[in-house]
């Protein structure tokens, strides 16, 4: 055989194609070695690429519901993250840096003596100007005042106090949650970190505070932009100016259940509405009732209800109506297990009409695969 | 005069002159560190001459040193070359070493803990010079040793090396093949990303179908630690894998190597006379020392295997890194490890117990008592034409049951999952998705479908051709597809305006018309079907890709639609006599600088 007499056989041959290989491979450890730093800062930008993209995904299952598929915020229910108050771009930086600038070169100028009017007055006239191109980007974020937005305070994490960075700010709110935040929004954020009982891993919460961070326009937010927004933090000073009511009578957050069951008779329930009210923004069900990590899901709930709840010794005498209204009216009497209590805001009582209740319950019951 | 004892390094120095004492400094340290050879000795060996000094120095190493005394002398000539050994067993002693060094190198940058084992990974990835060199080196070093391995056995075999007196060191080769498949797929778990969770789930759930139930539900927790892999059946697949399974391996290694020297290495089977063995009886004209012949020959085997090893991860291979485990996601298309493709595919065949247990052990059980079992005594190829067939049948078996074990045999997978699952897949296997590796300029925002390819009634103009058909949908339908997009798949559109695909995006337009492919190929599971990829753009460089999914119900019975007698598809009907509308969709994100590239091959 050609090889065995070639290499084989020969012990020079064997030490000159060992060598050589030997050398072979170190010219290459050396090539990979000149191209590392650059392929470690290549994988680390698609890592991060990726990471937006898990992340995206993530939002659109988890977040979307409550603040918008895109980001916009949720009236009345979830302030915008794709907003440039949330990364605290401030549209009157360049107008203020001018308006100091010509103010100091006024100051100067008054100062002098002898005083030369003629500067004073051009310094004046500029000042003027500004002033009013001021008032005027002002009077373009009119809109966005109204919903709460004040342009001379235009950093989020300056007016709440964070003192770290924006990324631990959107991080460690997505750890634990607003805990409080059901007191001036309908249900409070709830948490969202393994380590503090939600269904996220630190992985997951680290892609989605990158996808959060990604919408950051730095110097390129427009006034269209803030315009665009829906819903502006509210700060908690008065939990009445955010109360969204029914326009009928409540069913009252403390009424019992018989009288809830009473008041229910004398209305029917309809599927469909009662769907639409499900899925909306102002009821928010579907913000949990999605996941079965966070809720019970909405999928099979009357099939559920049927087989398993009422067989339970403490629901002896109750329909599955009956079980249904207390469970939405009086959420924390009995807790499926094992979701944790008092996540689901108790204040439904308040919010709804018997007509809308009676709807919900109509459409749970088609809930029956 | 020294005070030592002895004279020392000075005392020679000025005795014989510097140099000559230093000389002679450097031969005693060799000769100490080679257990026997000197400069001149080691000059000679690699020169290729005869020793010039007499007894030969050359097998005082194998006399007196610790790494050659597992090593013969010197070899019969007739097993130096290519055939009988290919050298199979010593490249399988390399890749233990080698694997073991590569190994402690990520051993140092990894903690065998959940919440920071795949974070390990990432950095190894993108932190550590020369990381993800180490990490492709050990992992195609991995499956490299189980085909090396596996050939190793064969040879064995086939040359009949495995007879009388040999029987016992075969039976240490299967426990050694045992360790390396086992030291393989334990590694699997360790970067805790979705391909090994899910493979060592596959492999351990096996091990709970172990009858009777009481031992397969404790040896099931014995090794995961818990019902499910967590933190401890990590922290006992890394103990296995760096601890455990290396020790029996190193030890066993051992014996095997002992059992070498002990009965020689069998020559090719056509040199002896049948039921002869002349392994230890090789005459002086047939013999080739070790050193320097076999010492240079199998250090030229390995610089070569290297230079291939470090050749393929540089251009050819790097090892797989899936998304973070999850064990609330499966991954559709999950498989073992390809070595163990065959007892998936035996799973496949019915029962677990039967197929997941008995049958590997049997397996394994007769591989371990095969040389005890045939008593034959010839070697000859010519006297052992059963043998031989019987093993090259057994041999298509195994093919054949690692092709039952892919994902492709006998999984039925709903059409439209399988077709959303082909288009948008995140890279797994050496696959992804269609749509994936779609450069990101040519994703441009639009709705488009794959009626556009139907353009046969409009004389080929798509313009047309999509204005009509969206005219032709219902609004009720129109309706309950963007229901359908907004709420299930969260996507802010508010109308399906179809668009023909640009004609700057050639890629996208391919992606299109395999989609309209796979639709036209399932088309009795998916009658009347049409497609629709949806491009958005959420955030700067970051676009969402939506698949939409729509056809005509129809029966299904165990994944195969139901004909009727004239062939055609049996339709689903609603109250009124309408065909039943089906939708499926799922969607991507893609990052400008996420860089998917087709994988070569795909």
């Amino acid at each position: 055989m050609k090889l065995n007499r070639l290499l084989i056989e020969r012990i020079d041959h064997r030490i000159l194609v060992g060598t050589l290989a030997f050398l072979a491979t170190m010219v290459l450890v050396g090539w990979i070695w000149i191209n590392e730093n650059a392929r470690m800062a290549a994988f680390e930008a698609q890592f991060n690429a990726r990471s937006i993209e898990r992340g995206a995904a993530l939002f659109a299952t988890n977040c979307s519901s409550c603040h918008g598929v895109d980001g916009l915020g949720n009236v009345g229910r979830a302030p915008a993250l794709n907003s440039p108050y949330m990364f605290g771009h401030d549209y009157l930086a360049e107008v203020n840096s001018q308006i100091a600038t010509v103010q100091a070169e006024l100051d100067a100028a008054m100062a002098a003596t002898p005083q030369d009017q003629t500067a004073i007055d051009g310094f004046n006239a500029q000042m003027a100007e500004l002033e009013a191109s001021r008032a005027s980007l002002i009077a373009q974020m009119g809109p966005a005042v109204n919903l709460g937005y004040d342009p001379e305070s235009p950093v989020r994490l300056a007016r709440l106090g964070w003192t770290s960075t924006l990324r631990s700010f959107v991080y460690t709110t997505l750890v634990h949650g607003r805990p409080v935040s059901s007191n001036y929004w309908p249900q409070a954020m709830a948490a969202w970190a393994q380590t503090a009982n939600g269904p996220l891993r630190a992985d997951q919460l680290e892609d989605l505070t990158n996808f959060i961070l990604n919408w950051d326009k730095g110097d390129d937010w427009t006034i269209d932009d803030l315009l665009a927004v829906r819903q502006f933090p509210i700060y908690p000073v008065d939990p009445a100016t955010v109360v969204v009511g029914p326009t009928e009578p409540p069913v009252g957050a403390t009424t019992e259940i018989a009288a809830i069951m009473e008041g229910l008779s004398g209305v029917t329930g309809d599927p469909q509405a009662g769907q639409t009210a499900y899925n909306s923004a102002q009821l928010g069900c579907t913000g949990c009732h999605i996941n079965a990590a966070v809720a019970p899901p909405t999928e099979g709930t009357w099939t559920r209800v049927q087989n398993e709840r009422l067989t339970l010794p403490e629901f002896a005498g109750y329909t599955g109506e009956m079980y249904l209204a207390e469970s939405i009216i009086h959420p924390n009497d009995f807790i499926v297990p094992p979701y944790p209590s008092g996540v689901m805001p108790s204040n439904f009582g308040d919010r709804l009409s018997y007509q809308q209740l009676a709807d919900l319950i109509a459409y749970m019951q088609t809930q029956d695969q | 005069m020294s005070v030592l004892p002895f004279p020392s390094f000075l005392d020679d120095v000025k005795e014989k002159g510097f140099k000559r004492a230093a000389l002679e400094g450097v031969n005693e340290i060799v000769e100490r560190a080679t257990a026997g050879m000197n400069v001149q000795d080691i000059r000679e060996a690699l020169r290729g001459e005869a020793a010039s000094r007499k007894p030969n120095p050359r097998l005082q190493p194998h006399a007196d040193g610790f790494w050659l005394h597992m090593r013969p002398s010197y070899f019969h000539k007739s097993v130096t070359g290519l055939y009988p050994e290919f050298r199979l067993g010593w490249l399988s002693t390399y890749f233990v070493f080698f694997l073991t060094i590569t190994g402690i190198f990520l051993m140092v940058w990894y903690t065998p803990s959940p919440d920071v084992a795949y974070a390990n990974m990432i950095n190894i990835m993108s932190n550590v010079p020369f990381g993800q060199f180490m990490r492709d080196l050990h992992r195609l070093g991995a499956e490299a040793m189980v085909i090396i391995v596996f050939l190793h056995m064969l040879r064995t075999f086939f040359t009949g090396s495995y007879k009388k007196p040999r029987q016992f060191t075969w039976f240490t080769g299967v426990i050694l093949l045992i360790c390396t498949m086992f030291l393989s797929f334990s590694g699997y778990l360790l970067p805790w990303d979705q391909l090994a969770l899910w493979a060592v789930t596959i492999g351990a759930s096996m091990v709970e179908a172990t009858p009777p139930e009481v031992v397969g539900t404790n040896v099931n927790l014995l090794l995961r630690g818990g019902p499910d892999i967590g933190a401890n059946g990590l922290l006992r697949f890394y103990l296995l894998h760096v601890l455990a399974v290396p020790a029996i391996l190193f030890i066993f290694t051992g014996v095997h190597y002992y059992k070498v020297i002990i009965h020689g290495h069998s020559l090719p089977p056509g040199e002896e006379n049948i039921g002869e063995d002349t392994a230890k009886r090789v005459p002086l004209d047939k013999r080739v020392y070790f050193i320097p012949d076999i010492l240079t020959s199998e250090i030229m085997w390995i610089s070569v295997t290297t230079l291939i090893l470090v050749i393929l991860v540089t251009w050819f291979f790097h090892a797989p890194l899936e998304a973070h485990a999850d064990s609330q996601v499966t991954p559709l298309g999950t498989t073992a490890p390809w070595y163990f493709l065959w007892i998936q595919g035996a799973l496949k065949l019915g029962d677990k117990v039967l197929w997941g247990i008995v049958f590997p052990t049997v397996v394994i059980i007769f591989l371990m008592v095969m040389p005890y079992l045939d008593v034959t005594k010839s070697r000859r190829f010519a006297d052992r034409r059963a043998a031989f067939s019987v093993a090259f049948v057994l041999l298509s078996l195994l093919v054949y049951l690692s092709y039952m074990g892919l994902p492709e045999f006998g999984v039925s997978t709903s059409a439209d999952s399988e077709i959303l699952h082909h288009m948008l897949m995140e890279p797994a296997h050496n696959h992804m998705g269609v749509l994936r590796p779609i450069p990101f300029d040519q994703l441009v925002p639009g709705v488009y479908t794959t009626r556009q390819f139907h353009t046969d009634d409009y004389d080929g103009d798509i313009g047309t051709a999509l204005a009509s058909f969206q005219d032709g949908i219902p609004p009720e339908q129109n309706d309950a597809i963007l229901f359908f997009l907004q709420n299930t798949n969260h996507l802010p559109i508010n109308a399906l305006n179809f668009t023909a695909v640009p004609a700057d995006a050639p890629e996208l337009l391919e992606g299109l018309r395999r989609l309209d492919e796979e639709l036209e190929a399932n088309h009795a599971e998916l009658p009347n079907a049409w497609g629709a990829i949806i491009i958005t753009e959420p955030q700067n460089n970051l676009k969402r890709v939506d698949v939409l999914l729509v056809w005509d119900d129809v029966q299904i019975e165990n994944g195969e639609p139901v004909l009727d007698e004239n062939g055609e598809p049996v339709f689903i009907l609603d109250e009124n006599g309408q065909r039943q509308i089906r939708y499926n969709g799922q969607y991507m994100f893609i990052n400008r600088n996420s860089q998917y590239f087709a994988a070569p091959g795909a």
